[in-house]
């Protein structure tokens, strides 16, 4: 079909039984255009045919070539030829195929870098977090298969974070600092590290404060009593992150909201692991206290340890859990409310109108105007400038059939196509706010699929 | 020698009225677009062929500022003369 060559005399044909007049008059009337056109041409003239294109002729210079066989140089004499260009219209119709294709710009460097530079800057607190949640996932696995040996590298060095932070304070410092090289193993650190958590708020009742201390490294020896070391290291990711959320809200909201939402995940998660911590830790007293006494008579500082019976430590560390436990929920109902709200102000800025809920609403299709059998050449865009008036639109026509195409770009032969009728307010090609979204709405779907990046490059 | 200029020698030469031409014209050009957009291959006896090519899609690059863009595949009518033309167009003296 392609190939197929029309002769002169098929063209007479057609033009004769179109244009309604004797074959014979059609093939007169043709011989004396070509004619002309080729006399205009001779007399070096330009002819311009309406819908049609231009014909001129083009001087091609003399150039040096070589015999292929013998090699020996001959030269090719410069020559006149006809040259035709098409008009726009005829251009537009022959390319009709390919109409809905536009040239893509391909990211250059400059947009490479860019995102780049972002995404670093928003993985780092990222990766802390992911690097605090592979530690907790390890001491789990740990506590589960019951192994003695505790990750003392990573817990040593944030002793000495710890121990940084907390020189402001006197007595604790020293408690701390005594107990720091006594024990060899992780769990002051922990206890340190909650210290700043419970002060600002438990300041005068100092003595529970004390208690904790104590009370903490005891949850050492046991096997379950690690069970305490997540609980303990997931307490400071916890304040540290809501802290600064708390604070920035405002701003991540409106620029991240994602990375937020990651870390809600994250402090549920980490709110879950710590009341089966303290679950772990209640139910299992008697095994603690016996290693709690073989722990004391290792250290000669932490005698005193010895006096306060695990009744009593059960109780002050319920004291000491239940008001944290309850900050925890505190925070976050106040923080979650402010969330929502703020994403609320976010969508309030924009102006509110029926064009902008047609956007936000979830399309539902149920009327149809059309319904087309996708065959070799059959594309949405195509569709959508039928029955719509403008390419972009074909967004909408994918929702709409979205249960039966895998991939908008090469949908199945012979998938029925339903055409929705949709609000022309949302179709207005003249509305750049329509265009808009309908761009976004491209976007979105386009990229859903992996192999278009590829191809592309 | 722009559109009503070729009818109206046209016109002379078949002594016909110059609007049976233009309709004439008309329906020749509306035609040969039909068949160019099923892309067909009209060949006008000693003068030429129209053709349809396809051009394959490209990656361009701008040369200041770097940017690549990748050109979709198109299809463009191609008119080449037939060699009775080339012959009588030898005898055109080229000035310059």
């Amino acid at each position: 079909m392609n190939k197929e060559k029309i002769s002169s005399q098929e063209i007479i044909d057609l033009v004769a039984s179109k244009a309604s007049v004797s074959k014979r008059a059609a093939e007169e009337f043709l011989k004396v255009m070509i004619a002309t056109i080729e006399e205009a041409l001779m007399a070096g003239e330009v002819v311009k045919i309406k819908n049609f294109g231009t014909f001129k002729l083009q001087w091609n210079e003399p150039r040096k070539s070589v015999n292929v066989q013998t090699g020996e140089e001959i030269i090719l004499q410069g020559y006149h030829k006809v040259t035709f260009t098409p008009e726009t219209s005829l251009k537009d119709i022959v390319n009709e195929p390919f109409a809905h294709l536009e040239p893509v710009q391909l990211d250059g460097d400059n947009d490479f870098i860019i995102p780049e530079k972002k995404e670093e800057e928003v993985l780092d607190p990222l990766r802390i977090f992911t690097e605090q949640a592979s530690e907790i996932k390890d001491l789990l696995s740990e506590i589960n298969a019951l192994s003695p040996t505790p990750k003392r590298k990573e817990i040593e060095k944030k002793e000495i974070v710890v121990k940084d932070y907390f020189d402001v304070e006197d007595h604790r410092t020293i408690e701390t600092e005594i107990i720091a090289p006594v024990e060899p193993i992780e769990i002051e650190q922990p206890a340190v590290v909650e210290l700043p958590v419970i002060e600002p708020e438990v300041k005068p009742e100092q003595s529970e404060v004390f208690i904790q201390d104590e009370v903490v490294p005891e949850l050492y020896e046991g096997d379950e009593a690690k069970a305490y070391v997540p609980e303990q290291s997931i307490e400071p990711i916890f304040e540290n992150e809501t802290d600064p959320v708390f604070e920035s809200t405002p701003f991540l909201v409106g620029v991240k909201p994602r990375r937020k939402r990651k870390r809600w995940l994250w402090i549920t998660a980490v709110l879950v692991l710590l009341v089966g911590c303290i679950g772990l830790y209640l139910f299992l007293p008697p095994a603690n206290k016996i290693g709690n006494e073989a722990f004391a008579g290792t250290k000669a500082g932490m005698s005193y340890v010895k006096n306060v019976s695990i009744p009593g430590f059960v109780g002050s560390i319920k004291k000491f859990f239940s008001p944290e436990l309850k900050k925890i929920s505190v925070t976050e109902t106040v923080v979650i409310p402010k969330d929502t709200a703020l994403t609320d102000t976010v969508e309030v800025v924009e102006p509110v109108d029926s064009l902008q809920l047609l956007f936000d609403n979830p399309r539902v299709y149920n009327e149809f105007i059309a319904s087309e059998q996708i065959n070799a050449g059959s594309r949405l865009t195509i569709m959508s400038k039928k029955y719509y008036g403008t390419k972009d639109f074909w967004v909408y026509i994918y929702e709409a059939n979205k249960e039966r195409i895998q991939n908008p770009d090469n949908i199945e032969m012979g998938t029925l196509i339903r055409i929705p009728k949709l609000d022309p307010r949302l179709i207005d090609a003249s509305n750049p706010r329509c265009m808009q979204k309908a761009l976004e709405l491209h976007d979105e779907y386009v990229r859903k699929k992996p192999s278009k990046s590829g191809s592309s490059d | 020698m722009n559109h009503k200029e070729l009818i109206a020698s046209m016109a002379a030469k078949m002594n016909a009225p110059k609007s049976v031409v233009a309709d004439l014209l008309e329906t020749t050009v509306a035609t040969c677009t039909e068949l160019l957009a099923e892309r067909k291959t009209i060949g006008f006896q000693s003068f030429g062929n129209f053709e349809v090519r396809k051009k394959e899609e490209r990656l361009s690059v701008h040369p200041s500022t770097q940017v690549r863009t990748l050109i979709p595949p198109k299809l463009v009518v191609n008119f080449k003369q037939s060699n009775i033309v080339k012959d009588k167009l030898k005898d055109i003296p080229h000035h310059e």
